[in-house]
């Protein structure tokens, strides 16, 4: 641990540490290792396999490490479509600014009977809470070890729990704004009891220089379905940095869907174990890249157990000198008979500039199974062009088609309808404002 | 009795591997371990000038200060590179004039091997280098060759005789401080073949190299250095054994192949190191550097592997595509049985315009091994109109076993168009089902069925070897059966 960014950190700890909450309880046990840990390892950088795309302790070199301040004055909301997209839903909001919950902003009344909702502060004594902080997919995984960092310096986050059998009415709005330049730690904590159903959309948006660490858990329980949506427009001075987490009990299914249009760095994982048979997940995303903007995305699908299915796929197109990675693992258990699992990638270079990384693999130990993964990257066909241009279609509207086609496929996948449409609205116009 | 039970299992044993009989000749070695003392000493064994020498202390130097790779899928104890002999040659009178004069207790090891040096000259038309050890036995052919200006030769002889051409060449594609097992080659190497196509000449024959590991402890550090001057074609075969130890052996080798303009080189490998025992205990454990080098306009290189020895598989063969329109192919064929491990693929480094490259590579994992493939495919900025495909499939056969698939794409040139797909799936029930109907047996099914996974890459594989390989398909895969 010799390098800035590390040291800035850990002494950001060090003088919060008695601040944050739990305070006292196993919590700060629990931070003392992770700092530990973090300390020892350090921010993971370029030379380590799964961050070879993305150098996090460069990246955070110059970056503003200091927890942001609390929001003082009026809130102003980006004039991005991205900030309204989900307005005309019928669903609950959670608003958090510079990582802070905040109650006056957030909608909040009367969610059904059998789902609760609080900050994290409030629902540390519990069990769940406990249980779901402490565990580790894979000890082996780099790509896990930043986790400690969110573990060690979390300091807000929602945290919903849907009991069993329950159906949450409404769709679960979290939006997260960066008001303030800064860094925030925030951990969101889910839990989907037995047969329990809810949908989440997630927006991040800001127009400062801040790093968002975000680390969001989840538990299924056997039967349980979540619907996840997350849309990402942050400036592109913006570091994010997110983990997903999520344990699939038996039968139960998750859908995942990203979205992402702006960001500065930005770098997605995915952590998906199979605990239960029969298990779905889908993790599927689109982004939409110009600038210097670069998205790494990073997907760990863990069958571990026989039986299930995992389904995934990335699109996105790169324009002006923005950089895409996509680093996805299907892994099978020795034991994991029956597993079908696919993973696709595919990107569309705009310019001359951009620059596209992929890195499907598999690791497979059983010999019962359906394993395929693919990955294409290319221009927009030139043929495809012509043939649109013959029937009489400018070369500017051929190509917004032939682009807005191409992430049709994986638009398709987002797993709420309204949601989907409000996408596909906002990626349209993203092409406008790019001018292409 | 106890000896006659082992007697019994050591024939047993013998019948799995074919080519893991050892022949017992003198031999000189350089003294065990890996000094300064080691290199001068391999140096002076075979009279090389000065610059050599130095370029070799050069690598050793740098070797001290790089520590080995831990990024492949591969698990081995700790190598102690001071516990190998470094250079070991069959011990025999000063010169040899023909065939006739070769030790024939070194002809009678190669005729069990299946290469018939003298017979072979009339028959297949191939010319043959065989490697015994670290020595250059005897090549085969030489006249003919020489007649088309072509030049064959161990690698000690191209030093003594083509000084430029080697000093030109050695290291421009792989160089000195390339990775830990090339830098540990260029500071031991001790033979391998050189290769001199000139200009506008078709190599009117395959050339051939034969290596075999025959002393204990020793390492084999071969270095082949192939170069295609303009407008030339050559096909180069390359095959391995080893003799059957309970100790892991090591090859290090490094094969450089340079094309120049409208030049093509098809390089073709059957590797058949010993894999170790059912135990995998011993083997051979093959770290090899093979790159391409596409270096002039319409140049093409392709390699076609078939992979079914060693204990442990490192080994990537690269394409660098440097000339406008070059072309880069990768064919191979990776078998893993019992304990073997390999990690395997290749790299296409896409520079020049134009430039296109086909991967197809098949993974066979049985018993408790693990099969991985390991590719990259690079298109650099400035590399316009690039086409890439890669394929691999892999095939799992029982339960204990692993196939992995780690590719690398990237790409910072929009006009590229890149592909990439794998599959990975078990020998279906149904075509086993079908085969065995018609009364073969279940082995011999299985044979079947994974030489039709591999067709495409047999195909590409010369007449002589296509034969040998697909025997040897059936041969790796038995015992993995029920």
């Amino acid at each position: 641990m010799s390098e800035k960014a590390t040291q800035k950190l850990v002494e950001t700890y060090r003088g919060a540490q008695s601040a944050l909450p739990g305070a006292g309880g196993w919590l700060a046990r629990r931070r003392e290792t992770a700092i530990d840990a973090f300390t020892q390892t350090g921010l993971p950088h370029r030379r380590l396999e799964e961050w070879k795309y993305t150098d996090l302790r460069q990246v955070l070199e110059k970056a503003i490490l200091v927890p942001a301040p609390a929001h003082d004055g009026a809130l102003v909301l980006p004039e991005l479509h991205s900030a309204t997209a989900f307005s005309a839903i019928d669903r609950y909001v959670l608003v958090f600014v510079n990582g802070v919950y905040q109650p006056g902003l957030s909608q909040l009344a009367h969610l059904s009977k059998g789902a609760e909702l609080c900050a994290l502060a409030e629902v540390l004594h519990e069990q769940w809470a406990k249980d779901i902080v402490e565990r580790r997919f894979d000890d082996a995984r780099q790509a896990e070890d930043i986790v400690d960092l969110n573990t060690a310096l979390m300091s807000d986050g929602a945290c919903l729990r849907i009991r069993k059998g329950v159906k949450l009415d409404k769709p679960l709005h979290l939006f997260f704004l960066g008001a303030d330049a800064g860094a925030s730690h925030t951990r969101n904590l889910i839990l989907l009891e037995n047969e329990a159903e809810a949908t989440i959309f997630e927006t991040h948006m800001g127009e400062v220089a801040s790093f968002a660490d975000i680390v969001t858990d989840v538990a299924l329980g056997e039967g349980a379905k979540l619907n996840h949506v997350k849309l990402q427009d942050e400036s592109s001075e913006a570091i994010h940095l997110s983990t997903m987490r999520t344990r699939l009990a038996a039968s139960s299914k998750l859908s995942s869907f990203t979205l992402t249009l702006g960001c500065g760095v930005s770098r997605g994982q995915n952590f998906v174990l199979f605990s239960g048979e029969g298990a779905e997940a889908n993790v599927d995303g689109a982004y939409a890249l110009k600038g210097k903007q670069h998205l790494d995305q990073f997907c760990v699908i863990d069958h571990a157990v026989p039986g299930c299915t995992s389904h995934t796929l990335f699109k996105g197109v790169l324009d002006g000198a923005s950089e895409g990675v996509f680093q996805g693992k299907v892994v099978v258990r020795p034991q994991a008979q029956k597993t079908d699992g696919r993973q696709m990638t595919h990107a569309l270079l705009l310019s001359r500039d951009a620059a596209m990384n992929a890195k499907p693999e598999l690791e497979i130990y059983a010999d019962d199974v359906q394993c395929a993964h693919g990955s294409t990257v290319g221009e927009l066909s030139k043929d495809a062009i012509f043939y649109l241009r013959s029937r009489g279609i400018p070369e500017a509207e051929a190509r917004r088609l032939l682009v807005l086609a191409f992430l049709d496929e994986t638009l398709e996948l987002a797993p709420h309808e309204d949601a989907r449409d409000a996408l596909k609205l906002l990626v349209s116009d993203w092409f406008s404002e790019a001018g292409l | 009795m106890a000896a006659v039970k082992e007697t019994v299992e050591t024939v047993r044993e013998a019948e799995k591997y074919k080519y893991g009989f050892f022949t017992d000749i003198e031999s000189e070695k350089a003294p065990l371990g890996l000094t300064e003392d080691t290199v001068r000493f391999i140096s002076a064994k075979k009279n090389e000038p000065a610059w050599l020498l130095e370029w070799r202390l050069d690598a050793f130097r740098r070797w001290l200060t790089l520590s080995e790779p831990t990024w492949a899928k591969v698990t081995y104890p700790p190598i102690d590179f001071q516990d190998a002999y470094y250079y070991s040659a069959p011990k025999q009178s000063a010169k040899l004039e023909s065939l006739d004069e070769v030790d024939p207790k070194l002809l009678e090891t190669y005729e069990k091997l299946g290469i018939p040096l003298t017979e072979q000259k009339m028959l297949a038309g191939v010319a043959v280098d065989a490697v015994f050890d670290s020595v250059s036995v005897v090549t085969t052919f030489k006249e003919k060759l020489a007649e088309a200006g072509v030049i064959f030769c161990p690698m000690s002889e191209a030093v003594k005789n083509h000084p430029e051409l080697v000093k030109k060449y050695l290291g421009s594609v792989v160089p000195t401080s390339d990775n830990f097992y090339a830098t540990l080659n260029s500071a031991v190497f001790s033979e391998g073949s050189f290769v001199y196509i000139p200009e506008g000449v078709r190599c009117p024959m395959e050339l051939s190299t034969y290596f075999r590991i025959n002393e204990a402890q020793t390492g084999q550090f071969e270095r082949t250095l192939i170069i295609a001057d303009k407008g030339s074609y050559v096909s180069y075969l390359e095959g391995c054994t080893a003799p059957q130890r309970d100790e892991n052996q090591l090859h290090a080798a490094v094969v450089e192949l340079v094309a120049l303009e409208d030049a093509e080189i098809k390089y073709s490998t059957v590797q058949n190191w010993f894999p170790g025992d059912e135990d995998g205990k011993g083997g051979v454990y093959n770290f090899v550097t093979k790159r391409g080098d596409c270096r002039g306009k319409n140049s093409k290189i392709s390699w076609t592997q078939v992979e079914t020895g060693s204990a442990i598989t490192w080994k990537y063969p690269s394409c660098i595509l440097r000339g406008d329109n070059s072309r880069g192919e990768f064919y191979s064929i990776a078998i893993s049985n019992g304990h073997q491990q390999v990690d395997s693929g290749t790299k296409m480094i896409h520079l020049g315009r134009n430039t296109s490259s086909r991967i197809i590579s098949k993974g066979i994992s049985a018993g408790q091994s693990s099969n991985t493939y390991r590719g990259l495919v690079s298109v650099h900025r400035k590399a316009e109109n690039v086409r890439n495909f890669t394929q691999c499939d892999s095939l799992l056969i029982g339960d204990r076993c692993s196939a992995h698939t780690v590719p690398y794409i990237e790409t910072k040139n929009p006009t590229a168009v890149l592909e990439h797909e794998a599959t990975t799936s078990k020998i279906s029930e149904d075509q086993l089902f079908y085969c065995m109907q018609r009364g073969i047996g279940e082995e011999e099914a299985v044979a079947l069925i994974v030489n039709g996974f591999c067709r495409d890459v047999l195909q590409q594989l010369p007449m002589e070897f296509a034969v040998e390989a697909q025997k040897l398909v059936g041969i790796s895969l038995e015992g993995s059966v029920g």
